[in-house]
C-alpha cells in the first residue's frame, strides 16, 4: 500500500525527525499532541495537529485509547510511535490493527516476545547467541541461587524494563532482600509487571549495539553503534562504528544481531544491545530495543540511508531495498545528546525558557532538535533538547568536527549538558577510544568529591 | 465515467526536451521519486541510454546506481527505459550480445517496461528488439509508431505497421510517438480510429509533444476516442517542446467527464518540488507554446532545439538559427525524410549545421551522416537524393567507413578491458571514453539528497570560500541571523 496520511504519536525531537522524512516523501502529516506541546516546532511542522490530551504523559501520550482515537478521527492509514511512550507496546500496535491503521513498527507478537526480558533472552540462546549470565529472581532464595551461579555484584533487572529504565546494582548478598523489594516495587509501578530478573553486572565491559532491519523475511544489520559513555545506564555520546573494536568480533557482533532478527521474523527497525567484555573478547546479548533508536542519526550518517524512510517502506509491504552488499558504513559519525540538566547539580532537570538558541552547521554536521529560541522546556517530558551528529573520513577528524560543533553551540536561559560534552570530547581517554561503561562515572568521580 | 491513465515523462523526455538532458542529477532524481510515486501515474518515463551518457559525462555518476536508487525511492510505478534498437549510448550500433547485456542490467536494476520504437519504421527491427527486451525480462513492452508528416506516412500505412505490431507476443500496448509535436486534432481523429482498427483490444497510448501548442488539445482528442493512456510532465517540465503539463491535463480530463485516479495533492508536491528545483539551479519552466506554422516543415524535436540553440550561442551565432532551420529541411529532404527522432535530428542539424557554417554545402560531412547513406542505419524510408549520396561516398572518409569492421562482439570488449570488470562497468566502457568513466568512479557515489531551499546559500557560502574574507561575516535581517566564522577544522 501507499501511506498517505501518517500520525506521529510522539513529541520532541523525534516527531520532528519523523516529519521531515514524512514531508519529503509527501506524507501528509497528523501529530498527536498534548496540551504542553500544541505550540511546540513539531506542532507547526506538522499539516495538522490533533490533540491527545493534558500535560502528563500518562493522559495523553502513553493513553492508547486517545492516540488511537485521535489517529482515526485524523484519518491517518499509518502510526508512527517514535522511540519511548508507547513505541514498544504491543496493545498499541494490536489497537492500530483493529483500528485499521498501519503501526509503523514491529508486528505485536515480536514486541511480546522482546518486550519481556526474559523471553528475549530466550529468543537470544535459541539463535545461539550468548546472554549475560543470570536468571529469573521471583523470590529471594530463586535470586540468591541465581546470583550464586553468576557471582557478585549483580544487577537487577525489571522483565517489562528496558532502555537503562529499572536497573539496580547490587553489590552482596546481604542487600539483596532489600533491593529486590524496592525493585519489583519499582517494576510493578513503572512497567505494570513485577517480575524482575538478575544478571551478573560484567565491569570493564563495553556498550555495543547492532542496527538491523527488517521485512518480515529477509534482514540486514546497519553495522555497529557504541554507547558506552552513560551514567546511570543512560547514553550521552553514541558512535557509529563502535570505535576500536577488532574486525572478526565486530562481524560476529553483527552475525548475532542478524541471528536474532531471524529468530524473531523481525520487521522494521531495531537494535540489538550487546555487552562486549573488553578483557575476554567476548560479548552477550542484553535486549532488543523493537523502535527507532535515539541515536539512529550516527548509523544513518555513516550508511547514508534514511532509518525513518526505511521503517515506512517496510511498514508499507516493500520489501528491503537494500542487500547486505548494498549497505556500505563510510567514514565515522559521533552523536552528543543535549540535555536540559544542570551537570554540577547531579544532572538535575533544569526546566525554563530558552532565551538563546544557536546550533551549529556546516559540512558533516547535522542537528536535531526540537527547540529554538522562545522554547519552554516543561517538567513533564524527558530532558533531550538537541542531538548534535557529526560525520567526518576518521574518527579523530569526528571528534575534531563535533569540538568545533560543540564550541559553535548555545542554549541560554536554561543548563545544559554541552560542556561535559566538551569536556569528554577533551578527555584522552575517550579520544582513544573504545572506553567501557565505567568511563563517565570515573571522569565525573573527582570533581564530585 | 471512462477511466484514463497517465504516463508521467518529467525525468526523461521533460528534462531532454527542456533541459538538454542535463538538468538533473540521482539526488535530483531521488527527491523527485517519492512524491511522483505518490500521483498514481501508470508508469514513469524514465531514463534512455542518453540520459545514462549523460549521467556519466555531465554528473560523474553512476547511471546504474541512479536507475537502482529511484527503483527503490518508489516502488509502486513503473519505471520505463526508451530505446531505438542497437544503440546505446553510442550513436553507433552495437553487436547483439551487447545489446542483450544492456537489457539484462536495466532489468536486473528494476526498469520494467520498455518504449521500443524504430525511426525508420523497420518492424522487424522493431520487434527483434522487442524479443530480445522480452527474453531479457522486460514486463510490459510498449512499441512506438513515430507520427511524422509525409507523402507516405498516412493513416493506412500507420495501421499496417501497427497490425504486425499487435499480432506479436513480444508487445504489450502501443503508442503514438509524436516527438515533434506535429499531430493535430484533427489528424488524430483519423489516424487513432485506424490504428485502432487494426490492433483491436490492444491499449493505445499517445504522446504528443506541445512544440507548436496542439499536444495537449491532440491529447485531449485521442482521449474521447478512447486510448488507454495519456503521456504528460510535471510542471516545470510540461509544456514548452515538452508534453503536455499534467495538473491541467487532469482538470481538463475530468472537466471532460473522465475518471483519473491521481492524488492531486501529490501531484502538486511533485510540481512544486521541480519548480523549486528549476528556480534555483536556473533551469527554465516550460511555457505553452504558440502555433507555428514553419515548423510543419522542419520538424526538429525540442530537446535538439535547446542544444542546437545552446552550440549556436556557445560558437558567438546565435543570429544564424533561422539559416539553420531552412537549411535542416533541406537536408532532411535530401536524406530522403528521415523521421525526426533521435538520432536523426541529432544528425540533421548537425549537418545542417556544418553547411551553414562551412565554405560550401557538404563539404564537411560527420561520420554518422556517411554511415546514414551507406545503410548502416537501416534503408532510408525515400531514397538519398542521388548527387548527395555520391558526393558523400566520394569522400576518402566514405571508403574508411564503410571498410570499418563491425561491432566490437561481448567476448572483445571483455577481452579489451580484463575478466574483472564488472559488466555494467564493461558497458559503459565500451562506448564511453575511458577518462569520462574513471571520472565517474573516482566521484565514488552519488550524493543522495538535495535542497532546492538551501541551493542558493550553498552558493554563498562556496563564493564566499572563494575569496579573500574577514574572518567574520554575519548576515542579518528581522527573524533571520546567519554568523560564518573561519575555523580551524582541517577539511571543513
Amino acid at each position: 500500500m501507499i501511506i498517505r496520511r501518517l500520525f506521529v504519536a510522539n513529541r520532541g525531537e523525534i516527531a520532528v525527525r519523523i516529519l521531515r522524512t514524512a514531508r519529503r516523501l509527501g506524507i501528509e502529516t497528523v501529530l498527536g499532541a498534548s496540551d504542553a506541546d500544541l505550540d511546540s516546532v513539531p506542532a507547526r511542522l506538522a499539516d495538522r495537529c490533533q490533540r491527545l490530551g493534558t500535560a502528563p504523559a500518562a493522559k495523553s501520550y502513553l493513553d492508547i485509547h486517545s492516540v488511537v482515537g485521535a489517529a482515526r478521527a485524523a484519518g491517518a492509514d499509518a502510526l508512527h510511535p517514535g522511540y519511548g511512550f508507547l513505541s514498544e507496546n504491543a496493545a498499541l500496535a494490536r489497537a492500530c490493527q483493529a483500528a485499521g491503521i498501519l503501526f509503523v513498527g514491529p508486528e505485536a507478537q515480536t514486541l511480546d516476545a522482546v518486550g519481556d526480558k526474559l523471553s528475549a533472552r530466550r529468543h537470544a540462546l535459541a539463535a545461539g547467541v550468548p546472554v549475560v549470565p543470570g536468571g529469573e529472581a521471583e523470590s529471594l532464595e530463586e535470586a540468591l541461587t541465581a546470583a550464586r551461579r553468576t557471582g557478585w555484584p549483580i544487577l537487577i533487572k525489571a522483565v517489562g524494563g528496558g532502555g537503562g529504565r529499572g536497573l539496580r546494582r547490587v553489590d552482596e548478598p546481604a542487600d539483596l532482600q532489600a533491593q529486590l523489594e524496592l525493585a519489583i516495587t519499582e517494576a510493578h509501578a513503572a512497567f505494570g509487571d513485577p517480575r524482575v530478573y538478575i544478571e551478573r553486572f560484567v565491569a570493564d565491559s563495553r556498550h555495543v549495539e547492532v542496527q538491523i532491519l527488517g521485512d518480515g523475511h529477509d534482514v540486514v544489520h546497519l553495522g555497529t553503534r557504541d554507547c558506552s559513555v552513560q551514567r546511570r545506564f543512560q547514553k550521552l555520546i553514541e558512535e557509529a562504528p563502535a570505535p576500536l573494536l577488532a574486525a572478526p568480533l565486530a562481524l560476529r557482533l553483527a552475525g548475532a544481531g542478524l541471528a536474532i532478527a531471524r529468530q524473531l521474523h523481525y520487521r522494521g527497525a531495531g537494535t540489538v544491545e550487546f555487552l562486549v567484555d573488553r578483557d575476554r573478547d567476548a560479548f552477550y546479548f542484553l535486549e532488543v530495543n523493537a523502535r527507532i533508536q535515539v541515536e539512529h542519526p550516527v548509523t544513518e550518517m555513516v550508511t547514508k540511508l534514511d532509518l525513518v524512510a526505511e521503517q515506512l517502506a517496510v511498514a508499507a509491504g516493500v520489501g528491503l531495498r537494500n542487500s547486505q552488499a548494498q549497505v556500505e558504513v563510510r567514514g565515522h559519525a559521533i552523536e552528543c545528546r543535549i540535555n536540559a540538566e544542570d551537570v554540577a547539580r547531579d544532572f538535575r532537570p533544569s526546566p525554563g525558557r530558552i532565551t538563546r538558541a544557536v546550533f551549529p552547521a556546516g559540512r558533516g554536521i547535522r542537528v536535531d532538535t526540537h527547540v529554538e529560541a522562545g522554547s519552554v522546556v516543561g517538567p513533564f517530558y524527558d530532558s533531550l533538547l538537541a542531538k548534535i551528529i557529526v560525520h567526518a573520513e576518521t574518527r579523530a577528524a569526528a571528534v575534531e568536527r563535533m569540538r568545533g560543533a560543540l564550541a559553535a553551540c548555545r542554549i541560554d536561559g536554561i543548563k545544559v549538558s554541552t560542556a561535559l560534552h566538551a569536556r569528554i570530547l577533551a578527555d584522552p581517554e575517550f579520544c582513544r577510544g573504545g572506553v567501557d561503561t565505567g568511563y563517565l562515572g570515573r571522569l565525573l568521580a573527582p570533581a564530585a568529591a | 465515467m471512462a477511466r484514463i491513465e497517465l504516463v508521467d515523462v518529467s525525468l526523461r523526455d521533460g528534462n531532454q526536451s527542456l533541459w538538454g538532458a542535463t538538468g538533473l542529477s540521482t539526488a535530483h532524481c531521488l527527491e523527485a521519486a517519492p512524491l511522483l510515486d505518490r500521483v498514481g501515474f501508470r508508469a514513469l518515463d524514465f531514463t534512455s541510454s542518453t540520459h545514462m551518457g549523460v549521467a556519466v559525462r555531465t554528473f560523474r555518476e553512476n547511471p546504474w546506481e541512479r536507475i537502482r536508487l529511484v527503483r527503490a525511492a518508489m516502488p509502486n510505478t513503473a519505471l520505463q527505459f526508451i530505446t531505438t534498437g542497437f544503440r546505446f549510448i553510442s550513436w553507433q550500433t552495437s553487436d547483439a550480445e551487447f545489446m542483450r547485456l544492456v537489457y539484462r542490467r536495466l532489468v536486473a536494476n528494476g526498469l520494467t517496461r520498455f518504449a521500443v520504437i524504430d525511426p525508420m519504421h523497420d518492424m522487424d527491427a522493431l520487434l527483434e528488439c522487442a524479443r530480445m527486451i522480452r527474453a531479457e525480462g522486460g514486463t510490459e513492452i510498449v512499441a512506438g509508431l513515430t507520427y511524422t508528416v509525409s507523402a507516405i506516412h498516412d493513416d493506412a500505412f500507420y495501421a499496417a505497421c501497427a497490425r504486425r505490431l499487435a499480432a506479436s507476443p513480444d508487445v504489450d500496448r502501443l503508442y503514438v510517438k509524436d516527438p515533434a509535436g506535429l499531430l493535430s486534432p484533427e489528424r488524430v481523429r483519423t489516424l487513432i480510429p485506424a490504428v485502432q482498427a487494426a490492433i483491436g483490444r490492444m491499449p493505445l497510448e499517445i504522446h504528443s509533444h506541445c512544440t507548436i501548442g496542439l499536444g495537449s488539445l491532440t491529447a485531449l482528442a485521442a482521449a474521447d476516442l478512447g486510448v488507454a493512456a495519456l503521456h504528460v510532465a510535471v510542471e516545470p517540465l510540461g509544456n514548452g517542446t515538452s508534453l503536455p503539463a499534467a495538473t491541467r491535463m487532469v482538470a481538463n480530463l475530468r472537466e471532460l467527464g473522465f475518471s483519473v485516479d491521481i492524488d492531486d495533492r501529490a501531484l502538486a508536491l511533485a510540481g512544486g518540488f521541480l519548480t523549486r528545483l528549476a528556480r534555483a539551479e536556473g533551469l527554465p519552466a516550460g511555457l505553452p507554446q504558440e502555433f507555428d506554422a514553419a515548423f510543419l516543415r522542419h520538424q526538429i524535436p525540442g530537446g535538439v532545439v535547446t542544444t542546437m540553440q545552446r552550440q549556436l550561442k556557445e560558437l558567438k551565432l546565435a543570429e544564424r538559427w533561422p539559416a539553420v532551420i531552412e537549411e535542416v529541411e533541406r537536408v532532411r529532404a535530401e536524406l530522403g525524410y528521415p523521421i525526426m527522432v533521435t538520432p536523426f535530428p541529432q544528425m540533421v542539424c548537425t549537418q545542417a549545421l556544418f553547411n551553414v557554417i562551412g565554405r560550401e554545402r557538404y563539404a564537411n560531412v560527420p561520420d554518422e551522416i556517411v554511415r546514414y547513406v551507406a545503410g548502416r542505419f537501416g534503408r532510408p524510408t525515400r531514397p538519398v537524393d542521388p548527387h548527395i549520396l555520391e558526393r558523400i561516398l566520394a569522400r576518402p572518409r566514405a571508403a574508411e567507413l564503410m571498410n570499418e569492421p563491425p561491432p566490437p562482439t561481448l567476448e572483445e570488449l571483455r577481452r579489451r578491458f580484463g575478466a574483472g570488470v564488472h559488466d555494467e562497468e564493461l558497458l559503459l566502457r565500451a562506448v564511453m571514453p575511458a577518462a569520462q568513466v574513471d571520472a565517474m568512479l573516482t566521484a565514488g557515489p552519488a550524493r543522495r539528497r538535495y535542497n532546492p531551499e538551501l541551493a542558493p546559500v550553498l552558493a554563498l557560502l562556496r563564493g564566499l570560500s572563494c575569496r579573500v574574507v574577514p574572518d567574520e561575516l554575519v548576515v542579518d535581517k528581522p527573524g533571520f541571523r546567519l554568523a560564518l566564522r573561519r575555523a580551524a577544522c582541517r577539511d571543513s
